[in-house]
């Protein structure tokens, strides 16, 4: 199989088209809770909603703080027919002010629980290992599952399955849609983990999603991405094949710059 | 007191009791409201987050602090005309302790500073630097009380101005420990047993003095919470005390009868000043000092168990908060679009009047079923 299941591939295009009422190209932006850590709170706003739930949250916002910009109905009340773009871009500003998003594990966590539950039946939030001991954790992870999958958990042997290190050789066509790439101890100051989800390989480029933000892209500009790693020496590893992402290459492309920054850079996949 | 059921005698003087009490305040309700206008007490936008919705914005300047009325009406009435130690001296004392402690909210949210709350992060934190080491010995031997005021203020709102919720709730637990201990010390055995429709009593014992407790602050912070639009915890108070007064008349409860009747007086009164557009709003003057005298006066004429029948506006809005609150703690997610339930249905569209109303007719239904069951 070289494409990831039809659910998960809607739940992508629903982060890249949230499902506000007559509106469309609402690409769902970066938001990680790590800025402003708050805790026991909806998904939502803690940056692992769901598509419908970040829509949601923005709809009560607009009302309850008096913003304008949708009514009771969730009918946008921005800007006339043809002036979608402008409106777009002013809800995607709305929902980056009040500190709506997605962050990358939580958008992985929602496409690959849609995709393991069409293709195996698998229930992946169900048999995530946290690898907690305290109790009270344990139950915390079980009743919230979404919002404590994060990039380490990604990484552990208990959940998923080393397929090639980043930094070595690898056979390009062992990797398939649903696997992960795991970047761990990134950015500028080492403190930051990454999390990308490959969508298909036809053996020569290998294209992925993710949700991120680029320094160069300013305060609006993040979100969720598509981007492509292609294959132009088979025989050497990771980090010297083409990373292109917003026709960005080279360092230029930030998410090439994180990968070569990683301690450790892996691809990995899900254990069934 | 207590006299034959179905006294045509009693209901007489409960009706004059009733037309006293709401021609007392529909005389007095326009000098009120002039004096809430003069005091500057009212509704601001900057203290009030639900006023920032474009539909409630109109309700910005409208005088708070109306249930003062009720409160008002219905203690000088009692004092001077139904006055009985062991029967009204209670109620209406925990009313009054309950109303003064919303009060104090009331004109906090208005003229008060905005109340420090600090995390338990924070105080840790201060726990280790402050520089003063009586300080910082002062925040260890507190950090249970931090520990307990975060578990409780993540139930309640946002801390503003007012009373803050573990500082409300000490006041409750004071004004039901009250009513608890005159329950069970003073009322007499009978008290101690739980009556059961179709099915006699059940006696409680000792039990008896947490149920009411707990009775008793639950429903004011009900009625508290019911509390959000124009003549809806008014109308609906209307409709509990009207039955109350029903099944006090026919147990024939003479005291009871007539305080039940009083209140129905006065909050038809307030009630007529309180739909859209509000002259004036209860605040928790009036909705914690109502809550508490329902809750006591049910208890008294023993039929506890009709509480949340009696009450069902206000149980269902207060189970909805609890509700919201536990999915969204513990599942991360939300239940209703917002809480209390008036608010959820604000976000499906309806209308302000459609939902009080609405809320009233099902109240009322609810109402006339716990006067059914009283007979059994």
């Amino acid at each position: 199989m070289n494409m990831l299941s039809p659910a998960a591939e809607q739940k992508i295009d629903e982060f890249f088209n949230l499902p506000f009422d007559d509106l469309k190209g609402v690409r769902c932006p970066y938001f990680n809770n790590a800025r402003i850590n708050r805790r026991g709170q909806l998904r939502g706003l803690i940056g692992r909603g769901s598509p419908k739930e970040i829509v949601e949250e923005a709809k009560i916002l607009s009302i309850q703080y008096h913003k304008d910009i949708f009514d009771h109905t969730g009918h946008c009340h921005l800007g006339g027919e043809n002036e979608t773009a402008t409106v777009t871009e002013c809800i995607r500003r709305f929902l980056i002010d009040n500190n709506l998003g997605i962050d990358c594990a939580g958008f992985v966590s929602h496409v690959l629980i849609n995709h393991f539950k069409e293709t195996n039946n698998f229930n992946l939030a169900r048999h995530f290992n946290f690898e907690n001991k305290n109790f009270f954790r344990r139950l915390i992870n079980h009743l919230r599952p979404i919002e404590n999958m994060s990039v380490l958990t990604y990484s552990q042997d208990s959940n998923t399955i080393l397929i090639a290190n980043g930094t070595q050789n690898t056979d390009w066509q062992k990797i398939m849609p649903a696997d992960l790439i795991i970047m761990m101890e990134t950015g500028p100051k080492l403190n930051r983990n990454h999390i990308l989800l490959i969508t298909d390989n036809d053996g020569q480029t290998i294209r992925y999603v993710h949700s991120r933000a680029w320094s160069s892209e300013g305060q609006y500009g993040h979100g969720i991405t598509r981007g492509e790693i292609i294959i132009n020496n088979p025989t050497k590893n990771l980090l010297e094949q083409q990373w292109l992402e917003k026709n960005q290459t080279g360092i230029a492309n930030e998410t090439f710059l994180e990968a070569k920054n990683a301690k450790t850079l892996e691809i990995r996949r899900i254990k069934l | 007191m207590s006299c034959e059921p179905f006294s045509p005698e009693l209901l007489e003087q409960a009706m004059i009791y009733l037309l006293s009490a709401t021609v007392g305040s529909f005389v007095l309700a326009p000098l009120l409201i002039k004096l809430l206008y003069k005091l500057n007490i009212t509704r601001r936008n900057e203290f009030d987050f639900t006023l920032r919705s474009s539909e409630r914005s109109s309700k910005i300047g409208t005088p708070i602090m109306g249930g003062i009325l009720v409160i008002f009406v219905v203690t000088i009435i009692t004092l001077i005309f139904n006055w009985e130690r062991k029967y009204t001296f209670v109620p209406i004392g925990v009313m009054g302790i309950s109303a003064m402690l919303g009060a104090a909210d009331d004109l906090l949210n208005i003229f008060g500073k905005k109340r420090r709350f600090r995390s338990i992060e924070h105080v840790k934190t201060l726990m280790r630097i402050h520089k003063s080491w009586q300080t910082r010995l002062w925040y260890k031997i507190t950090l249970p009380l931090t520990y307990l005021k975060n578990f409780i203020g993540a139930f309640g709102s946002h801390p503003g101005r007012g009373v803050l919720v573990h500082e409300k709730l000490f006041f409750q637990l004071l004004a039901g420990s009250v009513t608890a201990w005159w329950i069970y010390a003073k009322l007499g055995g009978d008290w101690r047993s739980l009556w059961v429709p179709y099915d006699g009593q059940i006696n409680l014992g000792w039990l008896i003095i947490p149920l009411v407790i707990l009775l008793v602050m639950f429903t004011a912070n009900a009625v508290n919470i019911a509390d959000g639009l124009d003549g809806l915890a008014g109308g609906s108070l209307l409709f509990t005390f009207l039955g109350l007064t029903l099944i006090s008349w026919i147990e024939g409860r003479v005291a009871f009868t007539l305080l039940n009747a009083t209140v129905v007086g006065t909050l038809i009164a307030y009630t007529y000043f309180n739909i859209k557009p509000a002259r004036f709003q209860m605040g928790d003057v009036g909705s914690l000092g109502l809550g508490a005298l329902l809750a006591i006066n049910v208890i008294a004429i023993n039929k506890t168990i009709l509480l949340p029948i009696i009450g069902f506006i206000f149980y269902l809005e207060a189970f909805s908060v609890v509700i919201q609150v536990f999915f969204r703690r513990v599942f991360g997610r939300r239940f209703f679009k917002m809480a209390p339930l008036h608010h959820h249905f604000e976000f499906h569209g309806w209308s302000e009047e459609k939902i009080v109303m609405r809320f009233w007719l099902i109240h009322a239904f609810f109402v006339f079923v716990a006067v059914w069951l009283s007979f059994h």
